[in-house]
């Protein structure tokens, strides 16, 4: 019995020393919104409670002295507060919890750029939608001609970025530069991109007022990220009725190595698709791609990506400005090589280098004559990126550009036309987050030619501000140079670099499904190479006299929720340019300029026929160009372009393989689109100036292949 | 008396600090709610529970694991995808955690496994490419760790029959894997009480509605 009381007295004792407190509150955001599903509890204790749907939370505890409050919710950064439990016997909190950082309704630096990413959670494209477009054909370039604020230019395939021309889009891999991202062409003949949509993990498409990181390019870079690390050995091998493609991934723990090859002819398809040129050989060529991937330490990567292209074609080309026919043939080889290595140093610091090597090689016979051309880039960047803190990020860096290019003419005598430029760079960018809604980045670039003998200092400036939960205005502007094209400087070293200044301004309205944007531009050129004759070999023929200006609006939709398993997007432009450069006798609107450009491209699964179908239609409205039959400059117009192109895919098993089955129509309709003409130099015995359209070289094209994954 | 005695000695236990059987009490009461939660809020206050009980014992990965598992079943009935995606960063960092305490556990390679399917419900084009890989290193590495795990080839079965039939998947490929499914969790013994033990009755639920819909 004793012992009964003993014990029944200790448990008493013991219930004193736990005289419970209560803790109560509410837990709200920094707009008092409640936050339900809140943890409070205090830290190495069971003792907690979640807070409910109006945020409040209750319980009790036994324990004594200070203790320590956490207070932990998705997507906000965890709160700890210090607890007298001995003092009172109520506790009642207020608690207000800040968003974390890594929340996706944060500003971001976004104008004129478009993101097509597969890593982020917010882009507008993803590589898959690149793949797929149907009037790409598998062309990422191709593909970004369905975005706004690109012209359709159907004979030349590059792409020409609000009032620009082609050349002045430059292309990156891995933030290293591509000197000849595109296929050698054939003139009036579309190219297209080297590198297969496959290969990247996202592009980085800006029509205006980038980063300062980037130069040379007075319009638009296209920067494309390769694939990373690969974690899954696989090999596939696919037959075209354009040709036969094989590639293969070997994996090991921290490395991969990717390895794909194909031979491209063109032979059949001309046959099966009725072909509005005089091919004397058909195109062919031969493509090798390697990537290699090395992980080092915990935070570094090193790749190395390498391709060599080998190819040939050959026409008759009714050159109808000089009235005689060409035997045209070309071969061409190129090799591209780029090694980039990236690593955080420390927590704060990161380093990015790269060394990048671009080889192409041109030769032309035309009839008896003969115009070979060389090119060499070799580029060595280093580029620092310091978090300063949360706000604020400095970049900076330099890049060495090593450029030779040397022509050689057999035509009435021998011509060898070669120069040499090195360019060095210097940026810095400074960012700057003033609050979760406001940020702005300020730039600057410095860039020395030693042909040109000229140093260039340009601003970069841009900022935005988050006008609602989904919606942000951005306003971004700065100057651009960029050394004159290959065919001036070769006649004409002593010529400047041409210059342009933008100013965009963007609103953007954003979810997971659907994206709207419309961006205002302004764009002024300056320092254009003007000449009185194309192919002047006199130097003095050159000057940089040259002016333009661009303005136009660009609209953008993309939804991918309203209708039923299906995915579009809207692309729209209103563009008025004008230029006096070249040849001009007067400014006019450029030969590749339509005033309004639209595209619209619809995807849709159909999952009981395992087949993915997509369509795109583009118009282009009519293009100016200059009819000598007439009085005035640039006084014609072409007829609008309209091109319905289609794909299939279709998923299956062959040999028991995974495999796909894909199918690409272009121009489904057979619109006999025109995008030009070319006449004569002299007219004809009635007095009149001979023309010719310049046309596709297929009315239709189908082409069809099967991929087969081993 | 005794009970009186046996009250005293449990009131000791918990004031000298939490004893293994209160840890085993929490967990067994939690994962007994973890089981019947039904909605999103459900879920949360009970993944709240297994974050706290992991705050006191940090040697154990099953508080972890159970945080993890309740997230990635709050992911499954979320509709907004932004939103999925920071529920699955959560039940990551709670799997990375207990993956940190026991790297050799096959159960959590198996949750690693059950992880993926639903990021890649947010972006099935381009995700599936990416992540159907990972799944499947995570599962072989889980039957590695363990041959029987049950869970393991009930999860490979419910992919089988999910996917297209060009791809290898469909009704008719998939039932002979709920059959071994079925069967390994017919001998399944958990290591303890509080050890994963789920996924029975809805595999036998499934492998039935197959045969029934095959018969038909």
């Amino acid at each position: 019995m004793r012992t009964t009381i003993t014990i029944l007295a200790f448990i008493l004792i013991q219930c004193g020393v736990y005289a419970q407190v209560q803790i109560s509150g509410k837990v709200t955001d920094s707009r008092k919104e409640p936050l339900p599903g809140a943890n409070v509890f205090l830290k190495d204790s069971y003792d907690g409670a979640t807070a409910d749907s109006t945020g409040h939370f209750s319980f009790k505890t036994s324990l004594k002295g200070i203790r320590q409050l956490s207070v932990t919710f998705i997507g906000y950064k965890p709160l700890l507060k210090n607890l007298d439990l001995d003092s009172t016997k109520t506790i009642v909190l207020n608690i207000l919890l800040k968003e974390s950082d890594a929340q996706i309704n944060e500003v971001v630096i976004n104008a004129g750029a478009f993101e097509a990413s597969d890593k982020k959670k917010a882009v507008m494209l993803k590589m898959f939608d690149v793949a797929t477009t149907p009037s790409a054909q598998g062309d990422i370039f191709g593909a970004l001609c369905t975005l706004p604020g690109v012209q359709k230019v159907g004979e030349d395939g590059r792409v020409f970025v609000r009032g620009g021309e082609g050349y002045e889009t430059k292309s990156f891999i891995d933030g290293m530069l591509v000197s000849t991202p595109y296929m050698s062409k054939m003139p009036d003949m579309p190219t297209r991109g080297r590198f297969s949509p496959m290969l990247f993990s996202g592009t980085l498409f800006s029509t205006g007022a980038y980063s300062a990181e980037f130069g040379q390019a007075l319009s638009s870079i296209v920067d494309m990220k390769t694939n990373s690390l690969e974690t899954e050995n696989k090999s596939s091998i696919s037959i075209m009725t354009v040709g036969l493609m094989a590639s293969s991934t070997k994996c090991w723990k921290n490395a991969s190595l990717s390895l794909s090859g194909d031979y491209v002819t063109s032979g059949l398809s001309n046959l099966i698709n009725k072909q509005q040129v005089d091919w004397t050989k058909s195109p062919s060529g031969v493509d090798g791609t390697l990537m290699y991937r090395q992980k080092t330490g915990k935070t570094g990567m090193f790749k190395t990506f390498a391709t060599f292209n080998n190819s040939s074609s050959g026409m008759i080309y009714p050159n109808t400005v000089s009235g005689t026919s060409q035997d045209i043939l070309l071969h061409s080889t190129n090799i591209y090589l780029n090694n980039t290595y990236n690593s955080m140093l420390g927590e704060k610091w990161m380093i990015k280098s790269g060394l990048a090597w671009n080889y192409d090689r041109q030769k032309f016979d035309l009839n008896q004559d003969q115009v070979g051309t060389n090119q060499k880039m070799f580029q060595a960047k280093l580029q620092f990126v310091h978090n300063m803190n949360e706000q604020t990020e400095l970049k900076f860096g330099t890049d060495w550009i090593n450029f030779s290019y040397e022509q050689n003419i057999r035509m009435n005598g021998n011509y060898r036309l070669p120069f040499t430029n090195n360019e060095l760079s210097g940026f810095a960018e400074l960012e700057y987050k003033l609050s979760k809604k406001f940020a702005t980045r300020v730039g600057a670039r410095i860039e020395n030619s030693t042909l040109l003998n000229e140093t260039t200092l340009v601003p970069r400036l841009s900022a935005a501000y988050r006008t609602g939960n989904h919606s942000q205005f951005s306003l971004a502007c700065g100057q651009f140079y960029q050394n004159p094209e290959n065919d001036y400087l070769k006649f004409a070293p002593q010529l400047k670099p041409e210059k342009a200044s933008h100013a965009v301004m963007t609103w953007q309205y954003q979810t997971e499904q659907k994206t709207f944007r419309v961006e205002g531009y302004l764009k002024k050129y300056a320092n254009l190479v003007k000449f009185s004759q194309p192919l002047a070999i006199n130097p003095l023929d050159y000057n940089n006299s040259g002016t333009g200006h661009a303005e136009g609006i660009d609209v953008f939709w993309r939804d991918k929720e309203s209708l039923n398993l299906s995915d579009y997007w809207i692309s729209y432009s209103w563009i008025n340019a004008r230029r006096n450069y070249r040849d001009f006798v007067q400014a006019a609107i450029p030969n590749y300029v339509s005033e309004h450009n639209l595209s619209v491209v619809y995807k849709r699964f159909f999952e009981p026929l395992r087949t993915y179908a997509s369509v795109t239609y583009s118009f282009a409205s009519s293009r100016p160009y200059h009819d000598p039959n007439y009085s005035g400059f640039m006084n014609a117009k072409t007829q609008p372009y309209n091109d319905i192109s289609l794909s299939l895919t279709y998923l299956m098993e062959l040999f028991g393989k995974q495999s796909v089955l894909h199918l690409m129509v272009n121009n489904v309709a057979g619109f006999d689109n025109i995008y030009g003409y070319n006449f004569s130099n002299t007219p004809n015995a009635s007095g009149k100036y001979d023309s010719t359209p310049v046309k596709s070289p297929f009315v239709r094209q189908i082409i069809f292949l099967v991929s087969i994954m081993l | 008396m005794k009970t009186l005695l046996l009250t005293t000695v449990l009131l000791l236990g918990s004031i000298i600090g939490f004893s293994n059987e209160a840890y085993e009490k929490a967990m067994t009461e939690s994962i007994e709610k973890l089981f019947q939660a039904q909605n999103i809020p459900q879920y949360v206050e009970i993944a709240n529970q297994f974050e706290r009980i992991s705050g006191i014992e940090k040697s154990e990965w099953l508080p972890l694991y159970y945080a993890s598992y309740a997230y990635i079943m709050i992911s499954f009935q979320e509709t907004d995808n932004a939103k999925k995606d920071q529920i699955l960063d959560q039940a990551q960092k709670y799997l990375n955690q207990a993956m940190a305490i026991d790297p050799n556990e096959s159960e959590l390679h198996m949750l690693q496994g059950f992880l993926y399917p639903s990021r890649i419900t947010i972006d099935p084009m381009t995700r599936g490419m990416e992540l159907m890989p990972e799944m499947n290193k995570s599962l072989d590495k889980s039957l590695e760790l363990n041959p029987d795990n049950p869970r393991v080839y009930y999860l490979r079965a419910t992919m089988t029959y999910h996917m297209p039939e060009a791809y290898g998947g469909g009704a008719v490929k998939a039932l002979p894997l709920y059959q071994i499914a079925v069967e390994k969790f017919r001998i399944f013994k958990p290591k303890t009480a509080i050890s994963p033990n789920w996924g029975k009755e809805i595999a036998e639920a499934e492998l039935k509605k197959i045969q029934d819909s095959l018969v038909k």
